[in-house]
């Protein structure tokens, strides 16, 4: 039954996500048509050249001994035999004002050309190593030498050489005036030459970056991916096609054959970015660029042919794989960077395909290779975003680390204040455990003897036998120190309580009445750190007041007044004992007597409590104010 | 001497059966007693005071007064058999320091109040007529005791320290508050004109918080835990 009910709905929900994986993949495709379509609007503007009024467009071709009449550009330049095709063009300089120089401004040309003005060589591109690279669109400016110039008509010969199994190009030629053709010339030197030149530069550092990144997080291997792919492409930028053999050529054009490495490392980046897994046969990617790699050690030659055979196709499907992987990821999950991503990789094929329609001579391109600078450009942004990224992650583990630590210290907090929680009633516990020993002890030894010695001296003697009132004196401190080590949580009315019905007891046989007064509503103020010996020092003294009024004042009346009193100084706790006695003159007690030693301990016990002690005797009574201090100092203190 | 108590009768009618091992304080507690006018019969262990009872055509003493340790047993065994017996006896606790746990021992197995055993002759002699007249004494720690057992200690703690278990549960709001008052010295005025009480009605409330803290002899659990402590005392 649960299958019958869930089964629908789970396959209503899959449908449910593939639509809306469906549409976002639509959008997807939707964002990268119109880049396709921006980038062609882009192509499509006019290349920088010099006024069409210096363009030279017919030429007189010469290849293998046989001549004919070509319209530049021409595009379908060969040479099987590998002999320069010679163009003969010829100008008209007018009259060559002096001091204005000419030129010839080549803007493009594959693979190398020779320019010679009057039979005269002025030019050999060969020699530029960079100016060789098929791919690079590296114009030429020549200044004609004014004593070359002549008025009039002059002759134009341009060789182009042709390498490889590429057909040649060379685009229209321009001579006139240095002024009207170096603007041209510059502009595309700043996009041809410099541009790559500046990016090569960041590939190198930001190849530095992410390498260093990588090092340090190895698990995240589109560090390494990428950090590879722009090391390739910084290699590849200096990489020079030289004519003439050299122990190095074959290197150099495994360089510029590494493209195939590089499409493989960029596939391999944007997957792992992308968080899909990379299959074992993944790898397979690499193996076209690594035989060219193992060409290169055959000489450049080899290299140039299997450079077409292989790097065309392998760039080719690792631009498509890339680019669907993209995609795919696109129809999870449509986040910006998926989406500027797509844009990127986008805009890099739509380049790369104009080229290869413009290498095959599909279109009537003028051969301005766009794949490589649009490839570099986004190669820097995705670096650039890499590290922002890796920052942006850092300072992220910088907030975590600080909330961290906050809740770590929150947490550390709470866990104090829960074991305090816990230790008070443990410590409570402890003390009452303590005090229950402390009692069963005193109630089968000393307690029960002193029980028996009031019995006996009371039998013999009758009241107020010496012994007796000893013992009964002896079994009222005990009572007190069992009482001042009770828990009773700071707050001292709670020991008085217990205090004031022994004081009761100990009055009613002489005839006193214990006027038991407490002023403030709640009596006394509570003290958080009263410590049982604090208690024991005050229930003493009070003790010692009382037992002094019951020997000495002949008084009827004892009143006890607890109360809080608000002074200027502070709120504390006030505990006044006064009697109706006859009193006695404080200054006039002998050193020697008990009352003056009664009274010295009082003071010394109230000060040990950090309480005031203030004694008032005349012929209406005495009168004890003991004034508590506003917190009790420690007990290791008042000890000493 | 026509003495007479609170409930009107001659205290020479008044029985009161005495139980205590150490024969100077037996011998001084009976002389005050058979001085202020009861019919004390004295003795000092639980066999002699299980013989008297036997021997007792009567349904028992009208109090009786008990120390909790003995030679051949402990007192609170045999303040429940005289509860259970002769429910109308009122039984009373003799304590040294009057501390919480040999007296609330007593009371959760049927005293309903405790005297210490140095008291003078005077506050003997009124604490049994006052607890015939219905006023249990309590004392302020014992009140503490009590209050601080409703205020949520938990059975650990309790028996961390050796307490005893108190079946506070059936104490009322007022009670408590009582109790508090007892516990911070106040008088039994001061606490009545604090709760809006009549003065008088403030010992019969403790008698009722005594009762309440009693175990229920059906509670045979419970009864045992209280053993345990007891045991442990």
């Amino acid at each position: 039954v649960t299958n019958l009910l869930t089964a629908p709905q789970t396959s209503t929900q899959r449908q449910l996500r593939t639509i809306a994986g469906a549409r976002r993949l639509g959008l997807h495709l939707l964002a990268q048509a119109l880049m396709a379509a921006l980038c062609v609007l882009l192509l499509r503007l006019p290349v920088l050249s010099p006024p069409d009024a210096y363009a030279l467009t017919d030429a007189r071709l010469t290849q293998n001994g046989a001549e004919r009449i070509v319209a530049l550009p021409d595009r379908l330049a060969k040479s099987p035999s590998g002999d320069p095709l010679s163009y003969a063009l010829s100008f008209n300089a007018g009259t060559v004002a002096p001091g204005q120089p000419w030129s010839v401004f080549v803007p493009r040309f594959m693979s190398a050309v020779e320019v010679a003005v009057n039979g005269v060589v002025l030019l050999d591109s060969r020699r530029t190593t960079l100016a060789n690279r098929p791919d690079r669109n590296t114009p030429e400016l020549i200044a004609i030498p004014a004593s070359l110039l002549r008025d009039g008509s002059n002759s134009l010969t341009i060789r182009l050489f042709v390498w490889g199994p590429l057909s040649g190009f060379l685009d229209r030629v321009y001579v006139g005036p240095d002024d009207e053709l170096r603007p041209a010339h510059q502009r595309r030197t700043l996009l041809f030459v410099t541009t790559p030149t500046i990016l090569s530069a960041w590939h190198a550092g930001l190849a530095m970056i992410v390498g260093i990144i990588w090092l340090m997080r190895r698990h995240e291997t589109y560090y390494a991916a990428l950090s590879a792919a722009l090391v390739l492409g910084f290699l590849h930028a200096f990489a020079a096609v030289s004519p003439t053999p050299s122990p190095l050529a074959g290197w150099n054009a495994v360089l510029v054959a590494s493209a195939a490495l590089e499409a493989a490392c960029v596939l391999l980046f944007v997957v792992t970015l992308l968080g899909f897994r990379w299959p074992r046969w993944g790898w397979l990617i690499f193996l076209p660029g690594l035989l060219i790699v193992a060409a290169g050690f055959y000489g450049p030659a080899l290299v140039y042919k299997a450079n077409l055979i292989l790097v065309i196709p392998t760039v080719g499907l690792g631009l498509i794989v890339t680019w669907l992987a993209i995609a795919r990821k696109a129809a999870d999950r449509l986040d910006p960077v998926t989406l500027l991503l797509g844009c990127g990789f986008t805009a890099v094929m739509t380049c790369w395909v104009n080229d290869l329609l413009s290498l095959l001579n599909v279109t009537s391109d003028l051969r301005t290779f766009t794949a490589r600078l649009s490839y570099s450009l986004l190669m820097v942004a995705i670096g650039i975003g890499l590290t922002w990224r890796f920052a942006r992650a850092l300072n992220e583990v910088d907030g975590f680390a600080q909330r961290t630590a906050t809740m770590l210290s929150e947490a550390e907090d709470r866990l104090r204040a829960t074991f305090a929680q816990e230790e008070k009633p443990a410590r409570a516990a402890a003390l009452a455990a303590e005090r229950g020993r402390l009692m069963r002890d005193l109630h089968d030894g000393l307690g029960g003897q002193l029980v028996s010695i009031v019995a006996l001296s009371e039998r013999k003697g009758g009241d107020g036998d010496p012994i007796g009132d000893a013992a009964r004196a002896a079994l009222r401190d005990l009572r007190l120190v069992i009482d001042a080590m009770d828990d009773i949580d700071g707050d001292l009315m709670l020991a008085l309580g217990a205090w004031r019905e022994r004081a009761e007891a100990q009055l009613r046989p002489h005839g006193m009445a214990l006027d038991w007064q407490v002023r403030s509503p709640s009596g006394l103020p509570v003290h958080p750190e009263l410590h049982p010996w604090h208690v024991l020092q005050i229930l003493r003294l009070l003790d010692e007041a009382v037992t002094n009024a019951v020997k000495h004042s002949a008084a009827t009346r004892l009143t006890v007044i607890l109360e809080t009193v608000e002074p200027a100084e502070g709120r504390h706790g006030r505990i006044v004992i006064q009697d109706n006695g006859r009193g006695f003159d404080p200054a006039r007690t002998g050193a020697a007597s008990s009352g003056h030693r009664g009274l010295v301990n009082m003071r010394m016990r109230a000060r040990r409590c950090g309480a005031e002690l203030e004694l008032t005797s005349d012929g209406n009574g005495t009168r004890l104010q003991l004034d508590l201090p506003k917190r009790f100092p420690g007990a290791e203190h008042a000890a000493g | 001497m026509a003495l007479k108590s609170d409930n009107g009768r001659p205290e020479s009618n008044i029985s009161v059966l005495l139980v205590e091992d150490d024969p100077p304080t037996r011998q001084r507690l009976h002389d005050v007693l058979s001085a202020a006018g009861f019919d004390v019969s004295s003795v000092a262990s639980l066999a002699e005071a299980r013989a008297a009872l036997d021997s007792t055509d009567r349904a028992g003493p009208d109090v009786l007064l008990t120390d909790l340790q003995l030679p051949d047993g402990h007192g609170t065994a045999l303040i429940r058999e005289v509860r259970q017996r002769c429910p109308d006896t009122e039984i009373m606790v003799i304590s040294i320091f009057g501390d919480e746990q040999s007296v609330l021992s007593a009371i959760t197995v049927g005293a309903t109040g405790y005297l210490l055993k140095d008291a003078f002759p005077a506050d003997i002699a009124a604490a049994v007529r006052d607890l015939l007249a219905g006023h249990s004494p309590i004392s302020s720690s014992i009140a503490r005791y009590i209050v601080r057992q409703t205020q949520g200690q938990t059975q650990e703690q309790t028996k961390a320290a050796q307490q005893l278990p108190l079946n506070t549960a059936r104490l009322t709001p007022r009670e408590t508050d009582i109790l508090w008052g007892i516990a911070k010295g106040f008088s039994y005025t001061d606490i009545a004109g604090r709760l809006g009480l009549s003065r008088h009605t403030v010992p019969s409330h403790i008698k009722n918080i005594y009762r309440k803290l009693e175990v229920n002899s059906r509670s045979e659990a419970v009864f045992e835990a209280v053993q345990q402590g007891l045991i442990r005392l």
